[in-house]
């Protein structure tokens, strides 16, 4: 009942977002109108070449066996339709290509769209997010957008049109004719229904059942070092069949019924195409008194026996492409709530006041920092940070130190108080899992300088105490370091990371935990680093546990649950410094 | 050690899987060709029938006295109408059974390949995006059969009997089509596939780039934006970005050629045959309506042969996929070699002057490491992270192979002894609590399957978990959650620490034993601890002695990794 209940919520709540997902799609679908336009203009060029074809077809057939043409009296029509051959492959050619440029461009846009929203929602606000999931949305869920674009947009304009212009023609030829697969079109939107339904529903069955499929796998993978451990692989592999086999089972009732519903298309359009053929042969044979059947002739009844089939041939193909409407519907789903959260306002284009004083390089007055949920984090919080100076944060974990960090940073929203900044204030920051890219150690330590030279990184090296491994390296600071960071310990990262500070040569230092979980080695290296920082005249904001870095500090602050106290005790708002 | 790369070679080992299904795999391909003749049956007797009618009509209205059979050609109609609707859905239906029964042989075939890798492999494979392409890579073997082996096949043998069936009324017509679409059908199988073969097979890596630059981007937004580089970033990104584009646009472009090509093969075969039936016609060896049936039957090809361009371009992509999971094959660990000596017990433990050095690694992970482990000591190995605890951990309990140096375990090289006695004899616990999806119980057992429930109730209590398993409405039957989410961490950790207790063996190490526990916990654990270990020799792995975290009962000695 429970599961009962908790299904009928969630369908409820994406029957709602259901809604802007489809927006989503035809907004983007807007911007490249010119292009689906073309291509659904190609494809009903296409078909109507068809139907010429066909109409060759019935007109030679009809010649020769009627007329008893000689066949090279009717070159001329052979010739005809060879030139229309290479016309009509080359409109289903610019359908599809034109579709696909269509896509090519929309997925690229919103990937854009996506990467500027992160980028705006800041380092803070994405760290409510797991990375790996952002990622699968900026990449597989921008590609699963792919099939709804580049096919069944176009497909399904094209299912529309082409029936009726087929249904016209039959008309002109035969109403009877066109009647029966008039009786058929009210079921179009019933057979599109049940394809529909059935698709969505398979897509979503079949989504859900892979997933825990997948999830057992994945699981059982990922502890396999238990697994051989206990010497319990061979049984996790009996699981693993067992999980598969089960899987198989449920799904094949499923899928009875989901292919049941495409089957019914097959099948009307099957027995469309036998009752037009026997009501045309009878027709000939003057069996039928009825209707206009006497007017029916051996071009006509082959003409339209040769369209019949063209009647449903588009709505197979929107049937076969149906998945990926549901595919499209279900990514754009999860990207409108990730479009749909406000990034804060300080990110978007704003600059922030300057301070008065010459000397203060960062002021904050009266700033707050609240939570959705947790209500307000940090602050009020007063402060000022002159040049060259080397504050120590503490405070117990959770208590707003990495948050007081972060919005001396501008990563987060100052609330009703503002966040002052001397001009052209650069900042380095560092936490405890920094930035590794695929690449070069080079390429990895001019991400602070891009245009710093070989000797500036030697320099900076040698400041984090790194000069003695890289010197070991066959290729030196060009050596790679590919896939994320392997090849380097905790504390070579963390060590690289300062070198980094070291090379961007910006006035303010903003760090996080920078000696939490290295071994005492890299601890004193980094530790003789920040002392060489302060020695530079940098101005340095460390957030710590550590007791010796204490030694560093010209000030000392400390938070408790989110408000700040200078050492002496004094709370800092009070403080006129 | 390369991997091969002609993509039959790299296709044998799935295609020899798929073989031992061969019986389902030909019967879902007959029902396809059986689906695709009724299609064409349909098609080419109504041609006839109503050229047939025609004819007998006309000759009716001139008066001539002409009579017709309908009922049989009606009810061929009919039938095949009929016909294709029930054998397409058959066809489905067992050919999706056949997929998700390859879809269980091949996960299950390659759960038994990842179990013989290394802990080195396996701790790099471990990243949940590996796991994501591992899985569907195996998603796009199990469709080969559908996608790659059946629809060309069925077409092939379509051409064959069609072009046989148009030869015995019109030879010529007959081998002229058997040549036309002969060298189309391997233009739009062969000639696709070569020519998306390079874009098709790179297109998962540039995912995977792309992918892997978004995570940097993302992860590493808070230094980026503090260093100002996120626009070079950025730019490395719309570059991936630019190559992906640029590969999907050329196989778009050739899978739409090859839709186009196959629309103008079968018309242009059409209309060949009406030339050549037509001329038949006119020499009197063939009839009006056989005419139009050669006709309509060729025409009908298309249902065969339209679905093969799409798919052939796409060839590199299952190649790729094979040629992965292939080299997974190549990176098994190498098997014991057999016992040159009876192995007693595991009290002692010598590592003689061991070295690893991991492959693409900028510095060795071990280095001349020597230390013996005598009966009922406890030696601590202290050192950070990174600095070869866990790599020692997992030579000694095999997962690992020295690059150099000697490991001997009660006397008898390591490599000699025998998997089972092996995992009885040692126990490990892992710096990573590893807990399966499953029950609380499950978890337990994996340490001992026999283990009845008091035997489980028992070591909960020695962790002092107990209290809080009786306190779950299912109890032992609790689930743990994916990767034990539903625990705290510290409460996963003594559920693996209880799993250990089930266990009998005469070594055991432990990798920071009680990460997570607060103090309390740990000193109590640390007293249980110390009376179950009694009698066995134990390794501990610690961060360092003087640090304020709890530290294991009793160590007799100690020894310091350096970084």
């Amino acid at each position: 009942m429970a599961a009962l209940s908790a299904n009928s919520v969630t369908s409820a709540k994406s029957d709602k977002s259901g809604n802007s997902a489809k927006q989503l799609l035809n907004q983007l679908a807007r911007e490249e109108q010119r292009r689906f336009r073309l291509a659904v203009a190609s494809g009903l060029l296409a078909g109507a070449f068809t139907w010429v074809q066909m109409g060759l077809f019935a007109w030679c057939v009809t010649a020769l066996i009627v007329d008893s043409q000689p066949l090279r009296e009717l070159s001329p029509l052979f010739a005809l339709w060879l030139l229309i051959l290479p016309l009509r492959g080359l409109l289903t050619y610019l359908q599809e290509t034109l579709s696909q440029q269509a896509s090519l461009a929309i997925r690229k846009r919103l990937r854009q769209r996506l990467l500027h929203h992160m980028i705006a929602l800041g380092p803070v606000r994405l760290s409510g997010y797991h990375s790996a999931s952002l990622s699968y949305q900026l990449v597989e869920q921008v590609e699963a957008l792919d099939g709804y674009f580049a096919h069944f947009r176009v497909q399904l304009w094209l299912a529309t049109l082409l029936p009726l212009g087929v249904f016209v023609i039959t008309l002109r030829q035969d109403w009877l004719a066109a009647l029966f697969l008039a009786l058929a079109a009210p079921m179009i939107p019933l057979f599109m229904a049940l394809v529909g339904m059935g698709a969505e529903r398979l897509n979503r069955d079949q989504f859900a059942a892979v997933a825990r499929l997948s999830g057992h796998f994945i699981d059982r993978v990922r502890s396999l070092t238990t697994l051989q451990l206990f010497g319990q692989t061979a049984q996790a592999r009996e699981s693993v069949w067992a999980a598969s086999e089960g899987y198989r089972t449920r799904n094949m009732r499923t899928l009875r019924l989901a292919f049941l519903s495409s089957a019914v298309l097959e099948f009307f359009a099957a027995v469309a195409i036998a009752v037009v053929a026997i009501y045309i042969g009878f027709g000939l044979l003057g069996y039928i008194e009825y209707g206009p059947s006497d007017e029916l002739t051996l071009f006509s009844g082959l003409f339209i026996l040769l369209l019949a089939p063209e009647f449903f041939q588009p709505l197979r193909s929107l049937a076969q492409h149906y998945h990926d409407r549901a595919a499209a519907l279900g990514a754009a789903d999860s990207l409108v709530n990730l479009l749909a959260e406000p990034p804060p306002t300080t990110r978007t284009g704003h600059t922030p006041p300057v301070p008065e004083a010459p000397n203060t390089l960062i002021a904050l007055q009266n700033a707050r920092v609240s939570h959705p949920e947790r209500g307000v984090v940090l602050g009020p919080v007063t402060l000022s940070l002159a040049r060259g100076e080397t504050v120590i944060l503490t405070g117990a974990s959770g208590s707003g130190k990495s948050t007081l960090l972060q919005l001396l940073a501008g990563f987060v929203d100052p609330g009703e108080g503002s966040r002052l900044v001397a001009s052209d204030v650069r900042f380095a920051w560092m936490d405890q899992r920094p930035l590794l890219i695929q690449g070069t150690l080079a390429e990895n330590l001019r991400l602070a300088a891009p245009k710093a030279s070989d000797e500036a990184l030697h320099q900076a090296l040698a400041h984090a105490d790194l000069s003695d491994l890289v010197s070991g390296l066959p290729h030196g600071v060009e050596t790679s370091i590919s896939e994320r960071g392997v090849g380097l310990s905790g504390g070579q990262a963390q060590r690289l990371a300062l070198a980094r500070v070291f090379l961007s040569q910006a006035p303010l230092v903003l760090l996080d935990e920078p000696t939490a979980s290295l071994d005492e080695h890299t601890e004193r290296a980094v530790m003789q680093g920040l002392e060489a920082l302060k020695r530079e005249g940098r101005t340095l904001v460390i957030a710590t546990h550590h007791p010796a870095l204490k030694a560093l500090a010209d000030r000392h602050w400390h938070i408790e649950h989110g408000d700040l106290y200078s050492a002496q005790g004094q709370e800092v708002r009070d403080d006129p410094a | 050690m390369t991997p091969p790369d002609t993509l039959f070679d790299t296709l044998r080992p799935w295609l020899s899987a798929l073989a031992k299904r061969r019986a389902r795999l030909w019967l879902g391909a007959l029902l396809m060709a059986l689906t695709l003749f009724s299609a064409l049956g349909l098609l080419a007797i109504s041609g006839w029938f109503i050229t047939a009618t025609g004819i007998t009509g006309l000759l009716l209205a001139a008066g001539v006295a002409a009579s017709l059979e309908v009922y049989v050609p009606g009810g061929a109609i009919r039938f095949f109408a009929v016909s294709r609707t029930v054998t397409r859905y058959v066809e489905r239906l067992y050919n999706h059974d056949t997929v998700l029964r390859l879809l269980s042989d091949l996960r299950t075939q390659l759960f038994g390949v990842l179990a013989g890798l290394d802990s080195r492999t396996l701790a790099k494979r471990r990243a949940s995006d590996w796991l994501n392409r591992l899985t569907a890579d195996i998603d796009t073997l199990d469709s080969l059969y559908l996608r790659l082996l059946a629809p060309p096949a069925v077409a092939l043998v379509a051409i064959l009997l069609l072009s046989g069936g148009v030869a015995i009324f019109v030879p010529r017509a007959g081998a002229l089509l058997a040549a036309v679409l002969i060298l189309g059908w391997l233009w739009l199988t062969l000639g696709q596939a070569r020519l998306g073969m390079a874009a098709s097979e790179r297109h998962v890596h540039q995912l995977e780039a792309l992918r892997s630059r978004a995570i940097e981007q993302l992860q590493g937004l808070a230094e980026l934006e503090a260093y100002g580089s996120l626009a070079d970033h950025r730019a490395r990104l719309d570059e991936i970005e630019m190559r992906l584009q640029h590969d999907q646009r050329t196989l778009g472009r050739l899978s739409a050629l090859g839709n186009a090509l196959e629309g103008w093969l079968v018309s242009a075969a059409t209309l060949m045959t009406l030339w050549f039936a037509a001329q038949a016609w006119q020499a009197g060896t063939v009839s009006g309506p056989v005419m139009v049936m050669l006709v309509m039957a060729v025409l009908a090809m298309n249902e065969a042969l339209g679905a093969l361009p799409a798919s052939f371009t796409w060839l590199g992509a299952t190649k790729g996929a094979a040629a992965r999971l292939n080299q997974l094959n190549a990176q098994q660990m190498p098997t014991n070699t057999e016992v040159s000596q009876p192995v007693k017990n595991a009290h002692t433990l010598t590592l003689e002057n061991v070295h690893v050095h991991y492959p693409g690694a900028l510095q060795p992970a071990l280095t001349s490491l020597s230390l013996t482990l005598n009966p009922g000591e406890r030696l601590a190995i202290t050192g950070a992270s990174g600095s070869g605890k866990s790599t020692l951990a997992a030579l000694v309990s095999r997962q690992l192979s020295p690059t150099s140096g000697h490991i001997t375990l009660g006397g008898v090289p390591l490599a000699q002894w025998p998997e089972d006695t092996l995992r009885q004899r040692v126990a490990v616990l892992t710096q990573q609590t590893e807990l399966l999806d499953d029950s609380l119980a499950a978890n337990l057992r994996l340490a001992n399957p026999e283990a009845d429930d008091a035997a489980l109730w028992r070591v909960l209590k020695n962790v002092d978990l107990a209290e809080w398993a009786n306190t779950l409405p299912q109890g032992l039957k609790t689930r743990v959650g994916e990767g034990g989410r539903q625990l705290s961490g510290g409460q996963a950790r003594r559920v693996a620490l209880a799993r250990l207790f089930l266990r009998d063996p005469d070594l055991v190490l432990l990798d920071e034993p009680f990460a997570g526990v607060d103090e309390l916990t740990a000193q109590h654990l640390s007293n249980f601890m110390d009376s179950w270990l009694a009698g066995r020799s134990v390794i501990y792995l610690v961060h360092g002695l003087n640090k304020n975290a709890p530290l294991p009962p009793r160590i007799t000695h100690a020894v310091a990794l350096a970084d």
